[in-house]
């Protein structure tokens, strides 16, 4: 226990700015992470997407005394590396480099931190790209990752969390190199730094990249307060229209009230292990629409941002939130077209998995806060997470990266407390938390379609008809009875659907 | 108690620093230890300080590339699900019971040349962690009705991957690039065969009869283990797994006479060109092998006379990169462009055939090769600092010739390799009669000549 205690020292006292420190003497190198509290919701109103292009300007482009060009020359040898990511409320610079070339790579950190040359042409450049994600990527490359960002449009609509952190078509057009200037001033501060380190560097090091960066821009940061997910009014359904769409992709989510900063969170992960564990098949949902009726490739739930699902096997560090949300992701599913195309038995069908889907994954979730875990699956769920949550930290990088959200949440080690807390939490606890925090009445549900089935899908949503699941002859016939059962409970399952618009995919995120 | 050690052992995990690389004499700093079972099983121990923590990985050395017959495209893949659906002993939902009380990282992933099923977790946990896997390595069982129906996750697989035009130019390309190999499809296979696949329940259970089988296998232990730990538990759980019969034969590929094309009409991403060249199997032996991999960090990566003309100066291209796979068979070598506009996707080509003209003749200084392998030592060096990233990289080596020793060996090879060298390997393989040009943009034809 002592080795855990020398290991993380919180050094706030000592510094200009916040230190989080995590000594490893033995590594053979060193990562540094210099957060800014600011994230995309430190843009200003018609130039969404500023605190990303003057990140991404400071990590593509070079200094007072190096271009671009002679950084990564100079650079390439050692295999030294940095990026940014760029959140909601916070951007984190990380910086990584073996501990033989520390003291040569340090001032090129120091330089791009205090002086970035923001040159013109870096500028075009990297708006090029920011302009292209924003008009094309976000659309095509991943039905599913459009799915959820679009789930975020809806549940923030009208706040400062609304748009992604890229921005807009529109803002990102309106983006120029002096406001950029001017942000990474207003923005990147003394006053709003963390500084964080881990692996084989001397206090000798410490202190002078502390000294250094107490000479950011010493403009006083005003933070914006972070928009709130609006509640809709039942719920709320927005079909996009796309060419070509293999499958329905679906993100549904309603707003939840606390976040890892609350004592009940570790309630809530339990329940949301048990419901739908990131990409583990033990969930309910994995179960019932992967397992047992082959819907798709995986169901999960999640109570609170998970970035880059479709990548990340656990949930990496970098995007602490004070605004939350409940969501259910359910990966695309087949569409009436192409289960026509693959079973004879099915030509006379006109949607296809979606609503059962939904229906299905919402009706776990009412199961859940209705009769809440039993005993044994409390248990069975709270051992799995005290183990799995320590994964979250298997390399430096992750385990400086949660130590420093930690300290976002008002905590100092979120990995060692919620095993503390998971330990002395009972299933009143669980089910009582389930109780207070998760709705279903009022969600709003996102869906990228093919053209094909957007109008049927959004009549059988609107009139609540009844969707049952539209299986192979073949798989239906070897269905255990309590299967067919539930599914004709499902089939007629009673959403609170208030709404269904169906926008095509070219207007979206405008 | 056992829940601190977890806790210090996250926090303890650590690459150690043994001094400056340079001095280094393997570029792996921990011994490799292997030990071959009776029944041609290897075993494989990296001790690693990661107090409480492993990572088991079982290497399959079966994968796409061993889909020889019709119609069986991305069964390699759809048998890694198959493997989650249960035993005797442990049916589905008891494997899950068992998998989540230990509390272990768990999953599966397939590809060309081989299948790696891998769990990260608390070491104390390492014997059941062999009893579940050797249970289902040996004594799989499911029913047809299992088959049919995660045939339907599969088909959920590819529609995901689908929704991304470069998923959908993959599977061209390679149709496109090879003949007779079985790298003419993609891991995932053909629509049509995925769409048969409920179909092929008797082929399936010849699959496995086939494949899991102890001569085709590796298990990898990295991490709070040492070796003779691990070799008891392996002789314990699976000393009995039988040997098989089936020796696999492969096509091979004849030789490619003429450059070759594939297009796909798509203008809702940016244009993108692929320059494709046939490439040898990797062998740690085969200097062209390295040659290539640095010629590519050389003539394509962010340093590069090409990637600063066309995407810093001149704007033209979003992003360049040049990379080789290992294989076990020739496969491709591929230079990537995401253009700007489609209008430049002749020049584009036209001056990464030049760049590689130009090398053919006048190569390069000593010192941009002296960084180019200081940049690959010093990577790989960085990257080893937890027991799923090492026990990763092993099974690379482990899936391409059966032996993880060979990552020591590549990379004493990579410091062998001149400038010479690099010649020769551009002279050999980037040549036209090797090169299938791939392409997307809004236009019906790719337009490339």
């Amino acid at each position: 226990m002592k080795t855990l205690i020398l290991t993380i020292l919180f050094s706030a006292a000592v510094f200009a700015q916040p230190v989080i420190e995590l000594k490893q003497p033995k590594s053979n190198k060193i990562v540094m992470k210099i957060r800014f509290a600011n994230g995309s919701i430190a843009d200003p109103k018609g130039k969404e997407g500023l605190t990303y292009a003057a990140a991404q300007l400071i990590t593509q482009g070079g200094t007072k005394e190096m271009t671009y060009s002679e950084i990564q020359d100079k650079i390439y040898p050692w295999a030294a590396g940095y990026n940014v990511l760029v959140d909601k409320e916070v951007t984190t610079f990380t910086f990584m480099v073996h501990v033989d070339f520390l003291d040569q790579f340090y001032p090129i950190v120091k330089g791009l931190l205090l002086s970035p040359s923001f040159a013109e042409a870096d500028f075009h450049r990297v708006m090029k790209n920011q302009q292209n994600y924003v008009d094309q990527v976000i659309r095509a490359s991943s039905d599913e990752e459009y799915s959820k960002k679009a789930l975020e449009d809806l549940l923030f609509r009208g706040t400062n969390y609304q748009h992604k952190v890229q921005g807009t078509s529109e803002s990102v057009t309106s983006i120029t190199l002096e406001d950029i200037k001017q942000h990474f001033t207003n923005a990147f501060t003394k006053n709003n730094v963390t500084i964080g380190i881990a692996g084989n560097y001397s206090e000798t090091f410490l202190k002078q990249i502390t000294s250094d960066l107490a000479q950011l821009s010493g403009k006083k940061f005003v933070s914006s307060k972070a928009g709130k997910a609006n509640t809709p009014d039942g719920v709320q359904v927005e079909i996009i229209a796309k060419d070509n769409a293999f499958g329905s992709a679906v993100f549904t989510g309603t707003p939840l009230a606390i976040t890892r900063s609350s004592k009940e969170f570790a309630a809530l992960m339990v329940a949301n292990s048990y419901l739908g564990e990131h990409r583990k098949s033990y969930g309910q949902l994995y179960q019932k629409l992967r397992e047992t009726r082959s819907m798709n490739y995986g169901d999960y739930s999640y109570i609170e941002w998970y970035n880059n699902g479709g990548g990340n096997m656990l949930p990496p560090s970098g995007v602490p939130r004070s605004s939350n949300y409940f969501s259910l992701w359910i990966r695309p599913v087949q569409i009436a077209k192409q289960l026509k195309n693959q079973y004879a038995e099915l030509s006379g069908i006109t949607v296809g998995h979606a609503h059962f889907a939904l229906r299905m994954a919402i009706r776990e979730v009412d199961l859940i806060v209705k009769k809440g875990l039993t005993k044994e699956a409390f248990e069975a769920t709270r051992t799995f997470l005290r183990s799995y949550t320590k994964l979250y930290v298997q390399t430096p990088n992750e385990q400086l990266g949660y130590l420093m959200d930690s300290r976002f949440y008002g905590r100092k080690d979120f990995i060692t407390e919620v095993d503390k807390e998971l330990a002395t939490l009972t299933v009143k606890d669980v089910n009582a938390a389930v109780k207070k925090y998760w709705r279903t009445n009022n969600m709003f549900v996102a869906i990228i379609t093919d053209k094909s089935e957007a109008d049927a899908l959004a009549k059988s949503l609107k009139e609540n008809t009844a969707s049952p699941m539209a299986y192979s002859d073949a798989v239906k016939a070897g269905l255990p009875k309590d299967v067919l059962t539930e599914d004709d409970i499902v089939a007629t399952y009673k959403l609170n659907i208030k709404n269904v618009t169906i926008v095509d995919s070219k207007d979206t995120f405008q | 108690m056992k829940t601190l050690l977890l806790i210090i052992a996250a926090l303890m995990i650590v690459s150690v620093w043994n001094g400056p690389l340079a001095a280094q004499a393997k570029i792996l700093p921990y011994p490799i230890n292997q030990k071959q079972l009776p029944n041609g099983l290897n075993v494989v121990t990296v001790q690693f300080d990661s107090p409480g923590l492993a990572a088991l990985y079982i290497v399959v050395r079966v994968g796409s590339r061993n889909e020889v017959e019709q119609g069986v495209t991305g069964f390699a893949h759809f048998f890694e699900h198959m493997m989650f659906r249960g035993t005797e002993k442990y049916s589905r939902d008891k494997y899950n019971d068992v998998l989540k009380s230990i509390g272990a990282g768990a999953n599966a992933n397939t590809w060309f040349d081989r299948t790696i099923y891998h769990m990260t977790g608390d070491a104390t946990k390492l014997e059941t962690m062999f009893e579940i896997e050797a249970d289902r390595f040996m004594n799989l069982k499911y029913t047809e009705h299992d088959f049919k129906t995660e045939a339907g996750a599969v088909k959920g697989e590819y529609t995901k991957n689908n929704a991304s035009p470069y998923a959908q130019l993959e599977e061209n390309l390679l149709n496109t690039a090879f003949d007779k190999h079985t790298y003419k499809h993609t891991t995932m296979g053909f629509l049509k065969d995925v769409i048969d696949m409920p179909n092929q329940y008797t082929y399936s259970l010849e699959f496995f009869n086939r494949y899991y089988r102890p001569e085709y296998s590796t298990i990898v232990v990295v991490g709070d283990a040492n070796a003779e730990q691990v070799n008891a538990l392996a002789e314990k759980y699976f000393g009995m797994w039988q040997h098989g019969t089936h020796l696999s034969a492969v096509p091979p590929e004849p030789p490619q006479d003429t450059v070759r094309y594939t297009h796909l009409e798509n203008g809702s991403i940016p244009p993108y060109l692929g320059l494709n060249f046939k490439t040898p199997a990797y062998s740690d032996q085969d200097i062209n092998v390295p040659a290539i991999d640095v010629l590519n960090a050389i003539l394509f990566s962010e340093t590069s006379f090409l990637y600063k003309k066309l995407v810093l100066e001149e704007q033209k291209v979003r992003n360049l990169s040049g990379d080789m796979l290992f294989t076990r068979d020739p496969y491709l070598s591929s230079i990537e462009v995401s253009l700007v506009k489609k209008e430049d996707l002749q020049y584009v080509k036209d001056e990464i055939l030049k760049a590689i003209e130009d090398f053919k003749k006048n190569g390069t200084t000593d010192k941009n090769l002296i960084e180019t392998k200081s940049r690959m030592k010093y990577s790989y060096a960085m990257s080893i600092d937890n027991p799923s990233t090492i026990a990763n990289s092993l099974s690379t080596f482990i899936t391409l010739i059966g032996d993880p020793e060979s990552l020591n060996r590549m990379y004493a090879l990579y410091e062998k390799v001149t400038v010479d060298d690099l010649k020769a390997a551009a002279t050999k393989y980037y040549v036209p009669s090797g090169l299938t040009v791939a392409t997307i943009s809004a236009d019906a034809q790719g337009g490339v000549k």
